[in-house]
């Protein structure tokens, strides 16, 4: 009785430990980085990270919300990607003008004209309370937040995409779950689909046109932001005025934005 | 002087019209006085009461802690917190509440709520508050992704019970996350403080937020004694600054007042760039802090227009007096020839106006405490905007206090005997042939 007994415990140890070992595999296989699709976000990254180039440019933001008025913003943005620095300024309407973000590194700071403060923000807030991320103005780094899976191929409009998974390595990202669709043609993305922790789908990116800067580099020049929580609303964006002139040093500082905004 | 108060109680009403006249000032002072009084005291019982139904303790801890330079909201070691309590301030009893500010997604509606998390099994703190629309208490008890909305709430969205809601909130580590919610009941409150939250559950609040499982927002501590509560509270501190916390009590009203009201999620730099937990603790008085001082600048604008009407009286009473004397030389000279002293004179004038004032404060008082009555029990008044805040089921609460109405009483005498005074003494200061030459 007690063979039997000592049999059937060393059988179910044997039992736990080897689907302990099965789950650390598993955890492990997720959070390991897909070399494909890793390969195919370095990709993407070098051609969208402006390294080498300042980029002053004006972004025209239309919000489209169901049974309201347009909202129209104007924001000026000065960005250098060698340094992971950016600049945005807000231009229109009046009431939002002299209002600006500061980005170094993941430090983000708001600054509000009206009481002359600098207020620290998630490095992924909304612009001027719209569908759209400050991190889209800035250089990606995606491998140093996000685990990289390789999803299949899906299309987007008439374009065959590899779609990469992303899930967060911390939960300090907006989005911890995304999707992104990237061209098989020329390797830019053009869809992307953000999720909230639970896997809910909040918005979707749709990147509609690029527009080289420089050698190999782009810009993106249309863009339309979905949210997927209010259907119905969304966020379009044209940029304008590219200009890959060098910027003075002193643009990307707190002191300019607070020049700006007199 | 008390030998003079028959004969001046028999004089009160010689000229009735006159007396009635400067009566009436008495009573109406008295009523503003002692109904300002009573609102003051009531207002602050029902906020103190109110409050601590719904989202403060007798003593209540909020917190952030900083980890790897970033400085989060809330308390992430709420078990030892509370075990600190109980060891330093014996019988405690402890309720966590998870305080989200968050979206709230209906057909295309969108709004920024609160939604307070409690834990049903433990925190029954708001189960008697509510009066249920829709749903029932059961039915929310029985799901854990229920939520009980206010009346308003529901009207906003169009909501019924059992509808499925979508919440999304960007955690407090930043990532957003999302959950469906069911109506389980929608809800009025007479309690001002209670009835704009959406109530959830304490755990899906928890899990919604990616907080660990002992985390809080807010701990509320209610001692059954609560004699001494800053002495408390600053022993309360000691241990916890022994156990590792950093801990702070508040330096303003206003301060005081966040920490029972903060649900924001603000992100902040840590200077100090060092792992800690910062809480920040409370006593009710100080949350009570920023209402007392309205309530006292309340009875500061009633005094003032109190004073002018003692103002007003106090020209009366030099008024009345002087006609009187006038009126009674001839009484003066005989009383005067009969060898009455000036004092006795004076007195007997003063004791008059001090008997008439007496009479008509205590028809002030009664006046008062009538139309305290009428508003606790009969007058209904409607509790939304701002006004709920000094209801009770409706009811204004005025609570007149033994010591604010003799207080009234008190001053108001003092003031007319002091006014009597100086008109009374020159007409006591008439000699018997001045008097009654100036008559005959």
């Amino acid at each position: 009785m007690n063979n039997i007994r000592t049999k059937s415990s060393r059988r179910l140890i044997l039992l736990v430990a080897l689907l302990a070992a099965v789950g650390t595999g598993a955890v492990s296989a997720q959070q390991k980085n897909d070399p494909k699709a890793l390969q195919i976000v370095k990709t993407f990254e070098d051609k969208l990270n402006l390294e080498g180039v300042d980029i002053t440019n004006t972004f025209n933001l239309v919000q489209k919300k169901p049974g309201e008025a347009d909202r129209v913003l104007q924001i000026k943005v000065y960005r250098r990607d060698s340094a992971n620095v950016f600049t945005l300024i807000f231009q229109y309407p009046s009431s939002e003008k002299g209002k600006g973000y500061y980005r170094n590194g993941n430090d983000l700071y708001l600054y509000l004209p009206t009481t002359r403060e600098f207020v620290f923000r998630n490095r992924k807030d909304d612009v001027g309370s719209t569908d759209v991320r400050t991190d889209s103005f800035g250089r990606l780094d995606l491998e140093s937040q996000f685990f990289v899976s390789y999803g299949g191929q899906e299309p987007v409009a008439k374009w065959t995409c590899d779609v990469i998974k992303l899930d967060a390595r911390e939960l300090d990202v907006s989005f911890p779950i995304q999707r992104w669709f990237v061209r098989t043609t020329d390797g830019l993305p053009v869809k992307v689909e953000n999720f909230s922790a639970s896997g809910t789908l909040l918005r979707t990116i749709y990147y509609i046109e690029y527009q080289p800067v420089a050698s190999g580099k782009f810009l993106f020049s249309k863009l339309l932001a979905l949210d997927n929580l209010q259907p119905g609303q969304k966020t379009f964006i044209t940029n304008e005025a590219i200009s890959t002139d060098p910027i003075p040093d002193y643009v990307f500082s707190k002191a300019f934005l607070e020049q700006q905004s007199r | 002087m008390l030998q003079f108060f028959p004969l001046a109680f028999k004089n009160i009403f010689r000229n009735r019209k006159r007396s009635v006249t400067l009566g009436v000032n008495y009573a109406v002072v008295t009523l503003i006085l002692v109904l300002l009084f009573a609102f003051s005291a009531g207002a602050t019982q029902n906020i103190e009461t109110n409050l601590m139904r719904s989202s403060a303790g007798h003593i209540t801890i909020s917190g952030q802690y900083a980890k790897g330079g970033r400085i989060y909201p809330g308390i992430p070691d709420t078990k030892e917190i509370v075990d600190i309590a109980r060891n330093t301030l014996g019988s405690v009893e402890a309720v966590p509440r998870y305080v989200l500010m968050s979206t709230l997604y209906f057909k295309g509606l969108s709004k920024r709520l609160t939604f307070v998390g409690f834990d049903t099994a433990t925190d029954n703190g708001f189960e008697d508050q509510l009066n249920f629309l829709g749903g029932s208490w059961q039915a929310f008890l029985n799901d854990p992704n229920g939520i009980i909305v206010p009346e308003d709430t529901a009207t906003y969205y169009g909501l019924t019970t059992g509808d499925q809601t979508t919440i999304s909130t960007r955690s407090r580590l930043g990532a957003f996350n999302t959950g469906i919610m069911k109506v389980d009941g929608i809800y009025t409150s007479n309690n001002y403080f209670a009835k704009g939250f959406v109530l959830a559950h304490y755990d899906f609040l928890q899990k919604l937020d990616l907080a660990g499982s002992d985390s809080s927002s807010q701990l509320f501590l209610y001692l059954t004694d609560t004699s001494r509560l800053n002495y408390k509270r600053d022993l309360l501190m000691e241990a916890y600054r022994s156990a590792g916390f950093e801990v702070s009590k508040p330096t303003s009203d206003t301060e005081a007042l966040e920490i029972v009201t903060s649900a924001s999620t603000k992100y902040q730099v840590d200077k100090a760039n060092r792992d800690r937990v910062m809480l920040r603790i409370a006593t009710i008085g100080e949350v009570l802090g920023i209402v007392r001082t309205v309530l006292a600048a309340v009875n500061a604008v009633g005094s003032v227009i109190a004073a002018i009407m003692l103002f007003i009286i106090a020209v009366s009473i030099l008024i009345n007096l002087r006609m009187t004397i006038n009126e009674r030389l001839r009484e003066i000279g005989t009383m005067r020839a009969i060898g009455f002293e000036t004092t006795g004179v004076t007195a007997l004038f003063v004791s008059e106006n001090v008997i008439l004032s007496l009479i008509f404060i205590g028809i002030g008082i009664i006046a008062a405490l009538l139309v305290t009555g009428i508003f606790a029990y009969l007058v209904v008044l409607p509790s939304t905007g701002n006004l709920g805040l000094f209801l009770d089921r409706g009811h204004l609460v005025l609570i007149p206090t033994v010591a604010g109405v003799l207080g009234v009483a008190a001053v108001i005498t003092l003031f007319t005997a002091l006014f009597s005074y100086f008109p009374a003494r020159r007409g006591g200061r008439i000699t018997p042939v001045e008097a009654l030459n100036r008559v005959f």
